[in-house]
Formats: C-alpha cells, structure tokens, sequence
C-alpha cells in the first residue's frame, strides 16, 4: 500500500503540474458555459429570435428548468466525457514514453502492477474531479441564470444520472491506456479516442447504441428522447472493455518488450 | 572474487535479426566494465537485458548472483541506471524531478536529492525547469538520477555524451572515485573510446550483437601495437638501407618510416646508429603507440575480414 500511495502522490503531483491538464480543465469549462448560454436563450425567447440559427441549436438544452439543465450535463460528461477522460488517459500513461520517463517506471524495487494501478487510480481522480467541477461551475451558472424547478429529488435525480454516466464514461476510458502504452505516445490513444467518439454517434444514430458500450452511458442520460433504462447486459457491455484495458495495459507494462 | 554482474549467452532477436548473440559478461565487485562498439553493434540492447526492460530470446542474466526476473523486484533496490539519453519531466524544476524519482524509489534519506545535486553541481540549477537545461547540464540530471539510490551496481549508456572536457573528466573521477572507495560496480558503455580507456578496470569489445574481445586494462598495454616512426632527410633511401639490413620498414602516409618488429621498437638506438653509419641520420626518431580506437577499428577490420 505504501508504495501504490507514493505512486499516486507522484503522478497527482505531476497532473497538478502539467500544462496539458489544466488545459483540458479550461477546454471542459466551455461545456458549461455554452449549457447556460442556450439556457439562457431558453429562458429568453425573444432572444432566440434575434439568435437565428442559434435558437435552433439552443432547442437540445430543452426547458430554461433545473430538469432539463441537469440532464444536459448528464449528456455532455457522456459524449464529451469519452474525450476529456481519453485525453486525461493518454496523457498520463502517454507522457511517460513521450518524455521518455518510461524506464523509470520499469526498473523499481517494487511491482509494475503498482505502477498501472496507480496510474488508473490517478486518471480516475483527476476525472471525477474535473467532471465535478463541471457539475458545479454549471450548478453555479444555473443558478445564476434562475432556474425554474429547483428541488431536492430534482438535485438527488439529476446528480445521481450524471454520477452513473460519469462513472460508467470514465470506466471506458480504460482501453485508452493499452493504446498509450503500445503506441508509445499520445497519437495512438487520441487515435483511438476520437474514433471512439464517431462510432459512438454513428452508431447510437442507426439505433444500435445500447449494444455499443460507447454509446451507452449517453443513451442512458436521454440524449435521444427516451432514456435507457439500464440492465446488466449493459453494465456487463461496459464492464467488459473496462476490465479489459486495465489488463491488457497491466500485461503490456510486465511481459513486453521496451525498448 | 565477488561477482556482481554476470551474462550467461544472452541473444535477443527481432523478427529474424540478430541483435545480441551469445554475450557472456562477468563483473566483479568494484570493477568499472567499459563496454565498446559501434553504434548498433548490441551494447544498449544488452543493458536493457540486464535490466529487465527486454527479455532475452536466449540466456540469462544475475545480479548479486540472483536471476534478473519480473518478479525478483528488490534485485533494483540498489541499481543506478542511465540508459541512452537523460529523461526527465520537462515542466517540473531540477530538484522536482529528483524528489519525484526519490519518493519513486522509496528512498527515506532526507538529504538525498540536495546531496546529489551539490555532487553533480546541479544546485544552482535546483529551481530551474528541466525543460530548459543545456545538454550538459541535462546529462548531469541523468546521472544524478543513476546515483540518487546510493547504488551498489551503476549501469551507465553513454553517461558522458553532452558534457563538456571539464564535465568528462568531473564525471570520470566520479566514477573512479565510487568504484574504488565504495565498490561500487560500474558498467559503462561509451562512443567515446579514450574515455573507456582512461576509466576501465576491464573492456568488451561487442560487434555485431557478439562479444569479440574482453580484456583487463592492464592487458590493453601489451595488446596496444607499438611502431617506430622515423624521418630522415631521404626517407627513400633510408628505407632500402633499413631492408638491407634485414627491417621490415614501409612508408607511411605522411611519408615517414615505419618499422613495427619488437626488435626494432625495442631497441631504437640500433636504428639510428645503423642510419648515421650508412649516412641517413634520423631527424626524427620516435615511438608511437597504438590508442584503443586505433585497436579497437583494427579488431574490427580483422572481425569482418573473418
């Protein structure tokens, strides 16, 4: 255990220090405050007249409501989601071969095991962090606007939709890892990324999303006028690639050859 | 003797290439291994072997007399490597990038990372981006990182590439100094054969991924060839003088002679009484000895030749 922290200190210490993170946290802010913008024009109809074709755009936010605000949020961290935390992901294992820091992390008095998990547990944080402070700058928006529909089970609904799709986004990112550490670099895993992003859409539009782990946890959070409703063949979709990039990459950092 | 480092027909190959072949490599305690070849020829792809960073496709290798495995961790618990060139994280200071490899290595000793530094003068550098350090001075991070374990085995590849006379010669007291105080052992593979020459206790020649000579130091004097460069004012005329009088001489490319019979490299005074008697006196008479580069491409030559 003592090793896995002091990993995880190193490579918490090394995202708060990276250019590239806060980076991301700046790029992730814009999602909240294009949210609260087409909110805004939601709440402001005759606004939406002089936005033209804007107003159409701001049609996706649904209601000016807390509801409906909530549950674009949920959407945004299931789409944007596969790009923030892939980035997030092939970053941190990226970096390593990229700068060449790599051999350190091979030769030490201790598991490579510890190592990945570490990095996993780290990519894991920082996402949930940056997905939180999402969920609050645009709680903060929202409120600053004047949402109608305030409520508690409104809050407990909504967050508890963003969580699961947060959660269950992040999980996916898994995959990313492998592909860092067998590109040996960030390209392969951003590759990989957006890739993942197309088909995603590509297939939630022809009506197959929910048997595509992808697009799962934005079908879940009503991206398409009804919500799925989740059963364990999906959670087992997800699961399975999840658990699979954090073998896969566990196997390549012990048994491959690293030149 | 203790062995610290040893190699027992270590091959490794790609896809039907060759890289290493059957290296054999045994390092006592204490001892600094220089490691020479040309670039490709299988130095840095064994000490990724001995590392662990690639397995061999045959062979093995020991540290401390345990198998270099996955599993055996603890073996690294005192190594010190730099492999290739220095790497460090660019946006992080000097002292960050030590007290991050420090907690990374589980070192307990507070002063670790501010000795190091005042060790390989990096001090004044402590809050300076790694990012913006000059090859030398990045060089030094390197190393700095290899000796911040305290280790009992240092695997150095082209440890002094970047650095500057000054830092060479810094670097290479270093290193005796660890070595013979300490018992430090040190493998360190180099370009740079005078440097080799000047540091080792024992070299490897390795050629073509196959290890082709080893020999103490001490060797390299008997091994190095000796040659008696003469220059009289009618070299020519000399030289047909030298034959007759049963030398092999020939001229050179600077248009000297050159005799390399023992006989004559031990006893230049013949020759040149021999060349005032027939009315040649040398105006210049001297030995010249072979350095480890010439041997070294010689060795080669006569490898290839086989």
């Amino acid at each position: 255990m003592k090793h896995f922290l002091s990993v995880l200190s190193i490579e918490l210490f090394k995202i708060r220090k990276s250019k590239v993170i806060w980076l991301t946290v700046i790029a992730a802010s814009l999602a909240p405050l294009m949210a609260s913008f087409f909110t805004l024009i939601l709440k402001y109809p005759g606004w939406m007249k002089k936005a033209g074709l804007l107003g159409a755009q701001a049609q996706v936010a649904g209601a000016a409501s807390w509801p409906d605000y909530l549950n674009l949020y949920g959407q945004m961290l299931a789409v944007g989601g596969i790009l923030i935390f892939g980035f997030i992901t092939s970053w941190i294992f990226g970096r390593e071969y990229t700068d060449g820091t790599i051999k350190d992390f091979l030769v030490l008095p201790y598991s490579r095991v510890i190592v990945v998990l570490a990095k996993f547990s780290a990519m894991f944080i920082t996402s949930i962090l940056i997905s939180l402070y999402i969920v609050l700058f645009g709680c903060l928006l929202g409120w600053f606007i004047g949402l109608s529909g305030w409520s508690g089970e409104v809050l407990i609904q909504g967050i508890g939709t963003i969580t699961a799709a947060t959660f269950m986004t992040i999980m996916l990112s898994t995959p990313t890892a492998f592909f860092a550490s067998y590109g040996k670099g960030y390209l392969a895993p951003i590759g990989f990324v957006i890739l993942l992003l197309i088909f995603s859409q590509i297939i939630a539009a022809a009506d197959l999303g929910e048997f595509f782990p992808w697009s799962i946890p934005a079908l879940y959070s009503g991206i398409s006028e009804v919500s799925l409703e989740l059963t364990w063949v999906h959670l087992l979709l997800i699961f399975c690639p999840s658990i699979l990039g954090v073998l896969s990459t566990l196997e390549w950092w012990r048994y491959a050859d690293h030149d | 003797m203790n062995t610290v480092l040893q190699t027992k027909n270590l091959s490794k190959s790609y896809q039907g290439f060759q890289a290493v072949q059957d290296v054999s490599l045994k390092i006592e305690k204490g001892e600094i291994y220089g490691f020479i070849g040309l670039n490709g020829a299988g130095k840095t792809t064994v000490i990724r072997m001995l590392l662990g960073l690639i397995r061999p496709s045959e062979g093995t290798s020991y540290l401390q007399g345990e198998k270099v495995h996955l599993k055996h961790h603890h073996l690294w618990e005192k190594v010190g490597y730099l492999v290739e060139t220095p790497h460090f994280y660019p946006e992080l200071t000097v002292q960050e990038n030590l007290e991050v490899y420090k907690k990374l290595r589980l070192l307990s000793h507070p002063d670790a990372v501010t000795n190091v530094m005042a060790q390989l003068h990096l001090t004044k550098y402590a809050q300076v981006k790694a990012g913006n350090l000059s090859l030398g001075n990045a060089q030094r991070l390197g190393i700095a990182k290899a000796l911040l374990p305290q280790p009992e085995i240092l695997i150095l590849d082209e440890p002094v590439n970047g650095l500057d006379p000054a830092g060479i010669i810094e670097i290479r007291k270093l290193l005796q100094k660890l070595a013979q105080d300490q018992g430090v052992t040190i493998l360190i593979s180099s370009h740079l054969l005078s440097e080799i020459a000047k540091i080792a206790t024992k070299i490897g020649i390795i050629h073509q991924g196959k290890l082709i000579q080893e020999f103490e130091s001490q060797e390299l004097k008997q091994l190095l060839h000796q040659r008696l460069v003469i220059d009289t004012r009618h070299n020519q005329s000399a030289l047909s003088k030298l034959s007759a009088a049963g030398y092999s001489p020939h001229l050179n490319k600077t248009g000297s002679i050159e005799i390399r019979e023992s006989v004559a490299v031990q006893h230049p005074e013949n020759i040149s009484r021999l060349l005032v008697d027939v009315g040649f006196p040398p105006a210049q008479i001297t030995i010249e000895e072979e350095d480890l580069e010439s041997y070294f491409l010689e060795v080669i030559k006569n490898e290839e030749g086989d």
